[in-house]
């Protein structure tokens, strides 16, 4: 699968730090946190990088991503600093994406500028809800006027490049009420707007509260209303929970669904690199200590086989509005596609999947129940 | 040659429950037959199933010699019975094997159905009865009561009847002085063509079939040809001799009045049937001894296993039971919904149950069983008569005449204070009231006509509940009557389910129609589009419930490029998901077809 779009590679730091934890929220991230950890942890990011560096031969990384976390609360200074330190060690295609997640109760004028002066163009922002009692409920530390004028901030002092996290299915919300948290999203003028669906992860403080929450064919309907009335406004899906305006798609996140190599940097960071899926472990002082004394810090490697390749690439293309292209298929994996493409076509005439001109792909209402329809496609 | 005089043959009669088998293994003890060490208790019922349920499935014999006060030593025969309705033929059978019987009464409980039933079919073979008072150690023991309800009830003497206890082994001694004294000595002729009552046989890997028999008349001995009057099998007696409690005891002859067995290489217990008559091929009797009935299943089934691979394993075991079981038959039949099975015919409920149990405990075998079914007739519009009983086969409407459906005589015997609870009960299951009876102030006996149909599911246990578990039943076949039935399919997406067929009187079948329409909502999880449920008679549905299609299913975000996680998600999914039918389009999981298959037991 060697083709020249593999000499480019991905660079995913996670900042493992929040002022809060949100009551949904089952990544990692801590809360209690000092300068002096700060900078230690900043010290371990930069050394972790010269892993990857060889010898005088570089890599050229089109994407980088800063996500935690709460990225913002590493302060505009340190960021500054990691991009600089990872362009020392890495050559920037001129186009070079570069997204820091960005909180709106730690965005100000001041975070901005050190941002955009530090070569950020793209600001994502998790603005959740324009209802201030659902941000409550979900232990947000903002309200929806503080993420407007954060937005407003934004693309005065930084990008017009920003994307706005959304999230349905949350306690209390109706059709109507999201809806509107849709629309005035849309009124803050985003380039790219994520949907995400609760999710209730066990450990969670929110989770123990044992909350009520829509039924899943609510919110079923939720998310199909959404992809319509987002379609209205102007913004193209282009993956399960993505929107954009045009030209505007995530590149950092479409390398994930296209099985392009990326490394990731810092405790909990996931990376795909030379074949191998790997993590570092979930621990930020373990994290520190193990970078700065030479020790290994992976948590879990996982060699992915051809087999599992290509159930990878399944998997994360029907989560893609491109879906999967035999022809592109069959020339990765010198393997036919018909049999997959069997099982696709068997969810056709329910309208959860389309397929022509050898491209196959799921409806939006496939998409909401790809779990089953990825299960039975790759026989699991 | 034994003195027939010197020989007494009986049986133990009770209700269940009543500690007849408790009082075999006392007087076991009493004659020395087997020592302490050696008695399990109930040796009699040798199998686990029949020591857990404490029901005597399959009836045994034990020759005792007991040394009674007279001096004297007499052999003593026990014939065990099988206690339930199911196994009423064979009870009979062993019964007319004897001269006298011992009727346990629990001296707590007093007279029930079973005694009742139990006592009548006694009486049908001329057996003098013994009335003997159990429990008496118990603290709710009313002896005295117990004997007057025998007194009035069944017009039997009962005030000098032993009162014992089988449990502390109270006064056992008496009861065996009673049978000496009052169990009439057999007659018979030693010296005419011979005549021998089949009570029980037995598939035994070594020997063959071991026959179990009653002499009436004339000489059995090794080497002589031998003839099954019913079945015509013809047999050289390669062994003969009495049944001990811990074995056979090989011996010269047996001759008239004498209880005991024979072996010739007897491939299958299906050719010496219960009830047959052995006779001499060379010197035959004249007529065969009354009785002989083949057996007749009543109610049917079709047995699946749950892994549709392990059917040659099923058909081993089935065949295997069957050779201890002449009363157990199956035929292969297959179900789009559950694969490769056997449409299995039993004498009844408990029969039923039994045998499943033993399948799945003795063949380590996971069963899914169809709704069980009694066989109706069906006359059709070109004049031929049909015998269904699966419902699959039930013919078309169109070309039906006349259907009919098995009824019961259903006697139950229950304090008065529960009549108003029984009688809307046995209406609402059709039953047609025929008397009432008080059998003494505090027992009341009611007597109905009801379909088998409607006993065959839950009506026991039913009753038991109604009643605080004071009333018994007891039933027996009548006759076929004119029916309004129809059979009801169960369609999924249009589909239909041929194991979830029905045949029901067709005031029942909507009601139940409905029932399993909802349980089948509740238990098939959603699919990817919308499934109807329906049920319908002919082409005209009369229930339908509707399982709504999947529209979320866990949406994990790929977070930070953690691809792994997702897999894992994925992984976990396919682990919680359970095992699947598939019934045409819809996945259906095993555990929703066993909740629709249990319905009436809710």
């Amino acid at each position: 699968m060697r083709n020249n779009i593999d000499r480019y590679l991905g660079i995913y730091v996670h900042i493992p730090f929040c002022k809060r934890k949100c009551d949904y929220c089952d990544f990692y991230s801590v809360c209690g946190f000092d300068d002096s950890l700060l900078d230690r942890y900043l010290k371990a990011l930069i050394k972790q990088l010269d892993d990857y560096v060889v010898g005088n031969s570089r890599y050229t990384v089109d994407t980088l991503y800063i996500g935690g976390g709460t990225p913002s609360v590493f302060g505009g200074k340190r960021l500054a600093q990691l991009i600089k330190e990872i362009g020392k060690r890495f050559d920037f295609t001129p186009d070079i994406e570069i997204t820091v997640e960005v909180n709106p109760e730690s965005a100000d004028k001041k975070l901005f500028r050190q941002l955009k002066r530090a070569g950020v163009n793209r600001i994502s922002m998790g603005v959740q809800s324009s209802s201030d009692e659902q941000l409550l409920s979900l232990g947000r530390l903002h309200d929806f006027k503080t993420a407007e004028s954060a937005v407003l901030l934004c693309r005065e002092y930084c990008t017009d490049n920003i994307s706005l996290d959304l999230m349905y299915g949350l306690e209390g919300q109706t059709m109507d009420g999201w809806i509107r948290s849709v629309e005035d999203i849309v009124s803050l003028e985003p380039a790219h707007i994520s949907c995400y669906a609760l999710t209730l992860e066990e450990s969670t403080p929110m989770a123990q509260r044992r909350p009520v929450l829509p039924d899943d064919d609510t919110v079923a309907d939720m998310y199909l209303a959404a992809v319509d009335r987002l379609g209205e406004l102007g913004f193209e899906q282009y993956e399960i929970s993505n929107f954009c305006r045009r030209g505007y798609r995530s590149a950092h996140n479409s390398r994930y669904w296209d099985l392009r190599p990326y490394i990731g940097i810092g405790a909990a960071a996931h990376s795909f690199f030379g074949d191998k899926r790997y993590s570092t472990i979930r621990d930020v002082d373990g994290y520190i200590s193990g970078i700065l004394s030479g020790e290994s810090v992976i948590d879990e490697a996982d060699e992915i086989a051809v087999k599992n390749r290509i159930g990878e690439y399944i998997m994360l293309r029907l989560r893609t509005i491109d879906g999967i292209d035999e022809s592109d298929f069959e020339r990765r994996f010198r393997t036919p596609f018909d049999s997959y493409a069997e099982k696709l076509k068997k969810y056709v005439p329910t309208a959860h999947a389309e397929c022509g001109g050898g491209i196959y792909r799921l409806t939006p209402k496939g998409f909401f129940i790809s779990n089953t329809i990825i299960c039975d496609v790759l026989d699991i | 040659m034994m003195d027939q005089s010197k020989i007494r043959n009986f049986s133990i009669i009770a209700h269940i429950d009543h500690g007849k088998s408790t009082l075999a293994d006392r007087l076991l003890e009493k004659c020395e037959a087997v020592s302490q060490r050696e008695m399990t208790s109930q040796l009699l019922d040798n199998m686990d199933l029949e020591k857990e349920r404490g029901i005597t499935i399959k009836a045994r014999a034990v020759r005792l010699d007991y040394k009674a006060q007279d001096g004297e030593t007499y052999e003593l025969n026990l014939i065990d019975t099988p206690g339930h309705v199911d196994f009423n033929y064979e009870v009979s059978r062993s019964l007319a094997a004897c001269e006298g019987a011992v009727l346990v009464v629990d001296a707590a409980q007093g007279v029930e159905a079973q005694t009742l039933a139990n006592t009548y079919l006694a009486l049908d073979n001329n057996l003098e009865i013994l009335p003997v008072f159990n429990k008496i150690d118990l603290p709710a023991a009313d002896p005295q009561k117990a004997k007057q309800e025998v007194e009035d009830i069944i017009g039997l003497p009962a005030m000098d009847a032993p009162e014992i206890s089988a449990k502390q082994g109270i006064n056992i001694e008496a009861v065996l002085e009673d049978v000496v004294a009052n169990v009439p000595a057999p007659d018979g002729d030693p010296n005419a063509p011979l005549k021998a009552l089949i009570f029980d046989s037995q598939y035994d890997p070594y020997v063959g079939v071991i026959v179990y028999f009653r002499v009436m008349d004339g000489t059995i001995r090794p080497g002589m040809k031998v003839k099954m009057m019913a079945s015509g099998a013809c047999y050289d007696v390669l062994e003969c001799g009495y049944l001990r409690p811990l074995g056979i005891e090989p011996c010269e002859e047996l001759s008239a009045g004498e209880v005991g067995y024979f072996t010739a290489s007897i491939k299958t217990v299906k050719d010496t049937s219960v009830g047959d008559t052995i006779t001499e091929a060379a010197r035959p009797a004249a007529e065969a001894l009354p009785g002989y009935r083949p057996s007749q299943s009543m109610v049917y089934c079709g047995v699946y296993t749950e892994d549709g691979s392990k059917y040659p394993d099923l058909r081993d075991a089935l065949e295997k039971l069957q050779l201890n079981d002449a009363s157990l038959v199956f035929e292969p039949e297959s179900s789009a919904a559950l694969g490769f099975g056997f449409r299995c015919g039993f004498l009844g409920m408990l029969h039923m149950e039994v045998i499943q149990e033993r399948l799945e405990r003795e063949f380590n075998l996971d069963l899914i069983t169809t709704l069980p079914s009694v066989i109706y007739e069906v006359d059709k519009t070109d004049g031929t008569l049909v015998l269904v009983d699966n419902p699959h086969n039930y013919p078309d409407p169109a070309h039906i005449a006349e259907a009919r459906e098995p009824y019961a005589k259903v006697s139950i015997i229950s304090p008065p204070d529960y009549v108003g609870n029984i009688m809307p009960m046995c209406q609402e299951r059709r039953g047609e009231f025929k008397d009432m009876q008080y059998l003494d102030t505090h027992l009341v006996e009611l007597h109905y006509r009801m379909p088998l149909n409607e006993i065959i599911y839950d009506f026991f246990d039913a009753l038991k509940a109604r009643t605080k578990g004071y009333a018994s039943l007891d039933y027996s076949m009548d006759e076929y009557r004119a029916s309004d039935l129809v059979k009801v399919d169960l369609l999924l997406n249009g589909e239909q389910v041929d194991a979830l067929s029905f045949i029901a009187h067709r005031e029942k079948a909507y009601g139940r129609a409905r029932r399993i329409c909802e349980k089948l909502k509740e238990n098939i999880p959603r699919q990817m589009f919308e499934v109807p449920v329906q049920a319908a008679i002919g082409g005209k549905v009369i229930a339908r419930e509707t399982v709504k299609a999947m529209r979320k299913d866990v949406l994990a975000k790929c977070y930070g490029g953690d691809i792994t996680r997702k897999k894992k998600l994925l992984e976990k999914q396919k682990e919680g998901k359970k095992k699947m039918r598939s019934l045409g389009t819809v996945q259906m999981p095993t555990e929703a077809f066993m909740a629709v298959l249990r319905l009436d037991e809710e």
